[in-house]
C-alpha cells in the first residue's frame, strides 16, 4: 500500500515526515497525518502522497498544513500530564497535521490511503502542489513560511483569466498599500508582462499621511537581509525608477503650488479649470449620491450639468455663463445658485417640473461643496499650464495625493480621474498598456449601499477593466462594506490582520478556518492571497519595501524629481492649445 | 491439513469466565507455615515508616500483561466429538520510569496470540495477518479451564520482555506474585488484592493499622512459590481496614537483609506511583505506570469486535484449518 519508492510523479518528494491518520476519515480534500517522532509540520508547510491504484498510474495528493496539534497519547485524564511529566504515567506524545489538498494528479478523487507516506514536498514537488508549474508566467509576491518564494498567476491579474486585487485588513498593521505598492513592483520589475511592463501605468492614489510621496525615493534604512530577500523574489531592490507625483493646490494659494509638506520637489499641482468642469460634465461627481434614486434632487443636479455643458463658454481660465464671467467655483455656485432662486431662469435650470424644496436641496449642497472643492476647481490659473492627471502622458508610477483634501473632494478627484482614465482606455479599444489603479478605503467610493456616480466609475472598470486592462487594486479594512459586485470581480484576494468581528463575516468565507483564526493575528508584512488557481490561501511574508515610505527612510531623491515644474512644460507648445483646437494663436 | 471443522461462538466472550480479580480484603485464613520473626520478632511487630538515607532508585521497571478472549470457539472432531477452546490475546509490556528524567515510556511490549484448546486435532487459525498458533491444553479441557491456561505464555513473555529492559541500578517491579521470575535481580511481586490471610489476627490487627507509607515487618512464606513478603499501605484517604494495602514479596534465595533492604526501598518508590480514586476504579492499588501500560498493551491487543468478526470469517470460509 504504501511505500518509500520513488518514481514516476514523485521524483524525490523530500523527507518523510509521517503518516496519514486511519482514525479520522481522510477524504480526497482533506486529511489528517500523524508526524513521525523527530520530525515536524508547522502551517503552511507543502506535503505530498501518494496513492496507489490497481491497473492505473499512482495517484499524488499534494496540500497545505492547515492545523497541527499535539497531545499526549495514552492519558485520559487532564491532570495526567503532571503524572506524566513526573514520569510515573507511561504516555506519548503524538502530533498531527490536518492537510487540506492543493492538488490531485491525476484528478482522480480518491482518498489518501491512511498509513500511506507523507513527504515534505520540495523543490519540484513543492511548485506542483502550489501549481506554480502551470503558471506560465508567475508574479513573486512574498516568501512563503517555508522561506520558499510563492507565486501569483500573471493571467490573473493581467486580465487574460481574470483581474483585479482585493486587500482586506485593520488600518495600521495590515500593511495593505505596502503589499499593494510591492505588488506593482514585482509586476514591473519580475520581466513577467515583457514588453508591456515598459508601458505598463500604475494609477496610486494616496489616501493617508505622505507615505506613497517617495515611491522613488531608495530606502536609506535598505540592508542586505532585505537585498537579499529582494534577490531570492528574482528582483533587485530599488525604488521606482518613474514616478509623478501630483497633489492638490495649497488652499488660499493664488499661484496653485502642491500642497505637500515633506516632499518638496518633483510635485506637480493637479486641479480642474472651470471650462473643463463645465464641458466635461463633472458636477455629479460634486454630490456622493448623486444617482440615487431616492434622492429628489439629482434631476436638478443632471439638468445643471447639461445647461452648464451646453452655455458656459471658456473665457480667459475661467468661464461666461449667460454673459456673466466666472471665475472661481465659488462665483459658479453663487451663479448657479442665484439662477435657481429666480423664478425666471429657474425653468432653463432646473427644468420645469421641479419643486422649489427640491431646487433648494440641490441649492444646499452646492453651497456646502464651496468651501471642499474651491481649491481644485480654478478658474484664476493659467490654462496652458499641465495640471490634468493623465497616466498615458504621465511617468510609470503616477500618485494623486489626496490626503489633505476632505472627504468630498477626494472623492470628487477620484471620480473625475477614474472616469477621465477609464474612458481614455474605452477609446484606445485594446487592454494594453495596463493600468493598474491603487485605491485605499475603497469602501469610501463604492460602499455597499446606495450609488453615485464614483461608486459607478469603479463597478465599471471591475466589471469592464479586465478587458480594458484596467486593474483596480482595491484595500479596504472592511471587505464586507464594499460593493458585493466589486469583492466578487476581484480574482485574487488578499487579506492582512483582520478585526476579529470582521473575520467571521462570509466575505472571508475563502479562508479556512485556521486561516481565519490566524488572520487575527498576522503581523505586518503577513498576508494571505487567494488565487483562483489555488484552492488555498497561500500565507506569505513580503519583504520590507525597498523605497522610502515616509521621509525619514527617504534616501537621495533621483535626479529627475530635481526639475521644476516648468520643465515638464512644453516651451514650444502653442499657447491656449489645450482643449480647444480651432484657436487661432495671435 | 484437515484439522477438525470449528465454530465460533456467537456469544460476547466477556460472558465467559471473568480474569479480573475481586477486590477487597483475604477471605480465606491460609493453613500456608509464616514464618513472622524475619525483621522484628514476631511480639515486637510494629509499622515501620521509610528509614532514613533510602531513595528511590532512579529507574524503576514495571511490568504488566493483559489478556483478553477474543472468541470462544467449538471444535467439531471427526468421531464426532467436540471440544472447546478460546481464541486468545495477550501482550506484556514493561514501562521504564526514569524518575531522574521525568519521562516514563514503554521499554517494550510484545503481542502474543493463542488458541487455546484440548482438542487432539485442532490447527493454528489464520485471518489476515493475525494468527493464532494452537496451545494444546491438557486434561479434559473445560471451557472454565481455559482462562488459566493462557497465563503460563503471558507470564514467559512477561519475563521476555523485563529482561530486555534491564540496566544496573533499576527495580523491577513485577505485577502479580513472583512465581517463576524469582532468579530476575532487584525484583519484586506486587500483589494488589489479598485472597489468603497468612497471618494470625494479632499481626493482621499490626497490618490493617499501618498508616499511609508505612509496611509491615518482613516474614518469609513456607509455601512452593513462597519467599520473603511484607505488606504495605499507599496512600489512601482513611477507609476500610485493607484498604490501600498491597503485599510484595522479593526471591526466597536472597538474604534476609537483602530482603529487608528492598522492603524499605519499596517504601520510598512506591508510594508516588499509587493512582487516584477518581481516574482509576482499582485505586490506589493499581500503579499509575500500569494502567497507563494497560491501556497500551489493551490497544496493541487490537479491536475485539475486529478480531471476533475475522474469526468469525475465518472459520465460515475454512480458514481455520
Amino acid at each position: 500500500m504504501t511505500d518509500d519508492r520513488t518514481d514516476g510523479r514523485i521524483d524525490s518528494p523530500g523527507e518523510p515526515v509521517g503518516r496519514v491518520l486511519g482514525t479520522a476519515d481522510a477524504t480526497p480534500l482533506q486529511f489528517w497525518t500523524a508526524v513521525s517522532p523527530g520530525s515536524y509540520l508547522q502551517l503552511d508547510d507543502v506535503v505530498v502522497t501518494r496513492r496507489d491504484l490497481p491497473d492505473r498510474e499512482p495517484v499524488t495528493i499534494a496540500g497545505v498544513v492547515t492545523q497541527v496539534r499535539a497531545r499526549h497519547e495514552g492519558a485520559q485524564f487532564e491532570s495526567d500530564v503532571f503524572a506524566i511529566a513526573d514520569g510515573t504515567l507511561p504516555a506519548q506524545v503524538q502530533e498531527a497535521a490536518e492537510i487540506t489538498t492543493t492538488r490531485v494528479d491525476p484528478e482522480l478523487y480518491v482518498p489518501p490511503a491512511p498509513g500511506a507516506t507523507v513527504h515534505r514536498a520540495e523543490g519540484d514537488a513543492r511548485a506542483r502542489a502550489l501549481h506554480f508549474d502551470r503558471m506560465e508566467r508567475r508574479i513573486p509576491m512574498g516568501m512563503g513560511r517555508d522561506g520558499v518564494p510563492v507565486y501569483l498567476n500573471a493571467d490573473f491579474l493581467d486580465g487574460s483569466r481574470g483581474a483585479h486585487v482585493s486587500i482586506s485588513g485593520i488600518s495600521g498593521v495590515a500593511t495593505k498599500t505596502s503589499f499593494a505598492t510591492f505588488l506593482l513592483y514585482s509586476v514591473f520589475r519580475s520581466g513577467v508582462l515583457g514588453g508591456d511592463a515598459v508601458n505598463a501605468k500604475a494609477l496610486i492614489f494616496n489616501v493617508k499621511g505622505e507615505d506613497l510621496l517617495f515611491l522613488d525615493h531608495p530606502n536609506a534604512r535598505l540592508d542586505d537581509t532585505t537585498r537579499a530577500a529582494y534577490a531570492k523574489l528574482g528582483l533587485a531592490a530599488g525604488a521606482f525608477p518613474d514616478v509623478r507625483v501630483y497633489a492638490p493646490p495649497r488652499v488660499g494659494d493664488a499661484s496653485g503650488t502642491p500642497d505637500v509638506s515633506s516632499r518638496l520637489t518633483g510635485v506637480d499641482a493637479f486641479y480642474w479649470t472651470l471650462s473643463e468642469f463645465c464641458a466635461d460634465r463633472l458636477l455629479p461627481y460634486v454630490f456622493a449620491d448623486a444617482d440615487d434614486e431616492r434622492q429628489q434632487y439629482t434631476m436638478v443636479v443632471h439638468s445643471v450639468t447639461a445647461h452648464l455643458a451646453r452655455y458656459a463658454q471658456p473665457a480667459d481660465g475661467g468661464v461666461s455663463v449667460d454673459g456673466v464671467r466666472l471665475g472661481s467655483y465659488a462665483d459658479l455656485v453663487d451663479h448657479v445658485v442665484e439662477q435657481l432662486n429666480d423664478d425666471e431662469t429657474r425653468g432653463d435650470w432646473a427644468g420645469s417640473a421641479v419643486g422649489l424644496g427640491t431646487v433648494n436641496a440641490f441649492a444646499r449642497r452646492l453651497i456646502g461643496s464651496k468651501k471642499d472643492l474651491g481649491r481644485l476647481i480654478r478658474g484664476d490659473l493659467a490654462t496652458r499650464r499641465p495640471h490634468s492627471i493623465n497616466t498615458a502622458e504621465s511617468a510609470q508610477v503616477t500618485v494623486v495625493d489626496l490626503h489633505n483634501l476632505p472627504d468630498r473632494a477626494q472623492r470628487f478627484v477620484v471620480g473625475v480621474t477614474l472616469r477621465g482614465e477609464f474612458e481614455r482606455k474605452e477609446k484606445a479599444g485594446t487592454a494594453k498598456p495596463l493600468l493598474f489603479v491603487v485605491l485605499d478605503e475603497l469602501n469610501k467610493y463604492a460602499p455597499r449601499e446606495g450609488s453615485s456616480p464614483i461608486k459607478e466609475v469603479l463597478l465599471d472598470i471591475a466589471e469592464r477593466g479586465r478587458s480594458l486592462g484596467v486593474i483596480l487594486v482595491g484595500a479596504q479594512q472592511t471587505a464586507s462594506e464594499v460593493e458585493r459586485r466589486i469583492v466578487t470581480n476581484s480574482a485574487i484576494r488578499v487579506v492582512g490582520r483582520l478585526d476579529p468581528a470582521e473575520a467571521s463575516r462570509p466575505e472571508y468565507g475563502f479562508l479556512p478556518p485556521a486561516q481565519r483564526q490566524r488572520a487575527l493575528l498576522a503581523k505586518p508584512g503577513t498576508m494571505f492571497v487567494n488565487q483562483p488557481d489555488i484552492p488555498v490561501p497561500l500565507c506569505l511574508e513580503f519583504p520590507f519595501p525597498a523605497w522610502a515610505t515616509r521621509v525619514s527612510e527617504a534616501g537621495r531623491a533621483p535626479s529627475e524629481t530635481l526639475r521644476s515644474i516648468t520643465g515638464s512644460i512644453d516651451p514650444f507648445a502653442v499657447v491656449g492649445s489645450g482643449g480647444v483646437d480651432d484657436d487661432i494663436p495671435f | 491439513m484437515t484439522g477438525p471443522q470449528l465454530f465460533v461462538d456467537a456469544w460476547d466472550p466477556s460472558y465467559g469466565a471473568s480474569f479480573e480479580a475481586t477486590p477487597g480484603g483475604p477471605v480465606a485464613p491460609s493453613s500456608t507455615q509464616v514464618d513472622t520473626d524475619v525483621e522484628l520478632p514476631a511480639v515486637d511487630w510494629r509499622a515501620i515508616g521509610p528509614r532514613a538515607g533510602v531513595a528511590a532508585p532512579h529507574v524503576v521497571l514495571l511490568v504488566d500483561g493483559v489478556r483478553r478472549i477474543d472468541a470462544s470457539v467449538w471444535t467439531a472432531e471427526e468421531d464426532g466429538a467436540s471440544y472447546p477452546g478460546i481464541a486468545a490475546s495477550y501482550a506484556a509490556g514493561v514501562v521504564r520510569c526514569d524518575l531522574e528524567r521525568g519521562a516514563a515510556e514503554l521499554a517494550g511490549a510484545r503481542v502474543g496470540r493463542g488458541l487455546f484448546t484440548a482438542s487432539p486435532s485442532a490447527q493454528e487459525v489464520t485471518c489476515g495477518q493475525v494468527r493464532y498458533p494452537v496451545h494444546r491444553v491438557g486434561g479434559s479441557g473445560e471451557l472454565s479451564k481455559l482462562p488459566a491456561a493462557v497465563q503460563a505464555p503471558l507470564t514467559a513473555l512477561e519475563v521476555a520482555v523485563s529482561d530486555a529492559a534491564r540496566t544496573d541500578g533499576d527495580l523491577l517491579v513485577v505485577d502479580g506474585p513472583l512465581r517463576a521470575r524469582r532468579q530476575l535481580p532487584r525484583t519484586l511481586g506486587y500483589i494488589k488484592t489479598q485472597h489468603s490471610q497468612y497471618l494470625d489476627a494479632r499481626l493482621t490487627a499490626v497490618v490493617t493499622g499501618l498508616g499511609s507509607g508505612q509496611r509491615s515487618p518482613v516474614f518469609r512464606l513456607g509455601t512452593a512459590w513462597g519467599g520473603w513478603s511484607w505488606y504495605l499501605r499507599l496512600p489512601v484517604a482513611v477507609g476500610a481496614p485493607w484498604a490501600g494495602i498491597v503485599r510484595l514479596e522479593c526471591s526466597p534465595d536472597l538474604e534476609p537483609q537483602d530482603a529487608i533492604a528492598l522492603a524499605d526501598l519499596s517504601l520510598v518508590t512506591l508510594p508516588r506511583f499509587a493512582s487516584s480514586p477518581y481516574k482509576d476504579p482499582r485505586a490506589p492499588q493499581n500503579l499509575v505506570p500500569i494502567a497507563g501500560l494497560e491501556r497500551r498493551l489493551r490497544g496493541m491487543l487490537g479491536d475485539a469486535r475486529l478480531l471476533h468478526r475475522a474469526l468469525t470469517m475465518a472459520s465460515r470460509s475454512g480458514g481455520i484449518r
